[in-house]
C-alpha cells in the first residue's frame, strides 16, 4: 500500500464525507488524498484525543508529583499549545460546515425546502439551480448570503439568530424570508454572463431597475421556494 | 513539594475545563449541528479562554516565587 492510498484509506475512516465522495457516479481524480476540508476535521479529531490523553498524563503528573518541572512541561502541551490546535481546527470546521446544505437542513422547519431543493423533478429556482449544478456546493450559504467578507459576517450573524429562534421556538409558522431576496446575489454570477446579457428578457434600459429591486429576478424566475410557490398560486 | 496547593488547584481546574473544552470540540469535529456548533463556540471557547488564563497566572506566579520576574 502506497502512500497516497493510505492516505486515502485514512479519510474514507475518519470522514463520512469522504466515504459519500466514493458512491458519487463520477471517479475520483487520480491520487486523490481528499479535500482540505476533509483533512481539517481529520488532523482535527486526532489532536482532540491526543489533547484528552496528554490532559490525563498532565492531571497524574500535577496530582503525584505536585508542580514539578516535568508537571509544568506537560500543563503547557495539554493545556497550552495543543489545544490552540484544537480549537483552530474545529472551529475552522464548524465555520465551514455551518454552510453546508446538510447544516441548513438540519432544522425540521427547513425539510419541505430542502427535499424540494434535492428533488430532480422539481421546477422551484432553487432546484434548478441545485439539479444543474449551478452552484457546486453550499447552495443554501450561496444563494442567502451576501458577496465579500461582510456578506459571510452577516450571513454568521444571521445564522445565530436561526438557531436561536429555532431552540427557543420563537417563530412563526410558515417560515418566510426576512427582507426581500436582493437582485445583487443574482446577477453576482449571472450579471456578468453571456446568456444573461444576451437574453431577450434582459434589457440594457432595464439594468438600473434591476439593480435598485425595482424589478425583483423572482417575479420571472420565481418561485424559489416550494412555500413561495404556494403563496403565489393563491 | 514547593508548589502552593491553591495554584496546584487552579492548576487542575484548568486540566478541567481544557477537557471540557476539548470534548466539545470532538463534538464539532465528528458531527457539526448548528446547535452544537454555537455551544461550542459560546460556552466551549470560554471555558479554553478561562483555562489559558489560568495557567498563565501560574506561570506568572511561579515566575515571582523564583524572583525571575
Amino acid at each position: 500500500m502506497n502512500g497516497t492510498t493510505l492516505a486515502a484509506s485514512l479519510l474514507v475512516m475518519l470522514t463520512p464525507l469522504a466515504a459519500v465522495a466514493a458512491e458519487e457516479v463520477i471517479p475520483l481524480p487520480r491520487g486523490w488524498i481528499g479535500t482540505t476540508g476533509q483533512w481539517l476535521r481529520g488532523l482535527g479529531i486526532v489532536f482532540g484525543l491526543l489533547n484528552l490523553a496528554l490532559l490525563a498524563v498532565a492531571w497524574r503528573t500535577l496530582h503525584r508529583s505536585g508542580l514539578t518541572p516535568i508537571a509544568r512541561g506537560w500543563l503547557l502541551v495539554a493545556v497550552g499549545l495543543v489545544p490552540m490546535m484544537v480549537a483552530f481546527l474545529s472551529f475552522a470546521h464548524g465555520l465551514e460546515s455551518s454552510a453546508t446544505v446538510d447544516s441548513c437542513g438540519s432544522c425540521h422547519v427547513m425539510t419541505p425546502l430542502v427535499a424540494d431543493l434535492r428533488n430532480p423533478q422539481s421546477t422551484t429556482l432553487a432546484a434548478t439551480h441545485f439539479k444543474n449544478r449551478y452552484i457546486q456546493e453550499n447552495h443554501c450559504y450561496t444563494c442567502h448570503s451576501d458577496y465579500g467578507l461582510g456578506g459571510t459576517l452577516a450571513a454568521k450573524m444571521g445564522g445565530l439568530g436561526h438557531v436561536w429562534r429555532y431552540t427557543t421556538g420563537s417563530y412563526t409558522q410558515p417560515i418566510k424570508i426576512a427582507h426581500p431576496y436582493p437582485n445583487l446575489r443574482c446577477l453576482g454570477c449571472h450579471g456578468t454572463s453571456q446568456k444573461f446579457q444576451n437574453s431577450p428578457g434582459h434589457l440594457k434600459e432595464m439594468m438600473p431597475s434591476m439593480l435598485d429591486n425595482t424589478i425583483p429576478c423572482l417575479t420571472c424566475h420565481g418561485p424559489a421556494h416550494p412555500a413561495a410557490k404556494q403563496a403565489a398560486s393563491r | 513539594m514547593t508548589a502552593h496547593p491553591p495554584r496546584v488547584r487552579a492548576l487542575k481546574l484548568a486540566i478541567l475545563l481544557t477537557a471540557v473544552f476539548d470534548v466539545m470540540a470532538l463534538v464539532v469535529l465528528v458531527r457539526s449541528l448548528p446547535i452544537g456548533f454555537t455551544i461550542y463556540m459560546f460556552l466551549g471557547q470560554p471555558l479554553f479562554l478561562v483555562a489559558l488564563v489560568l495557567l498563565a497566572g501560574a506561570v506568572l506566579a511561579d515566575l515571582r516565587t523564583k524572583e525571575l520576574l
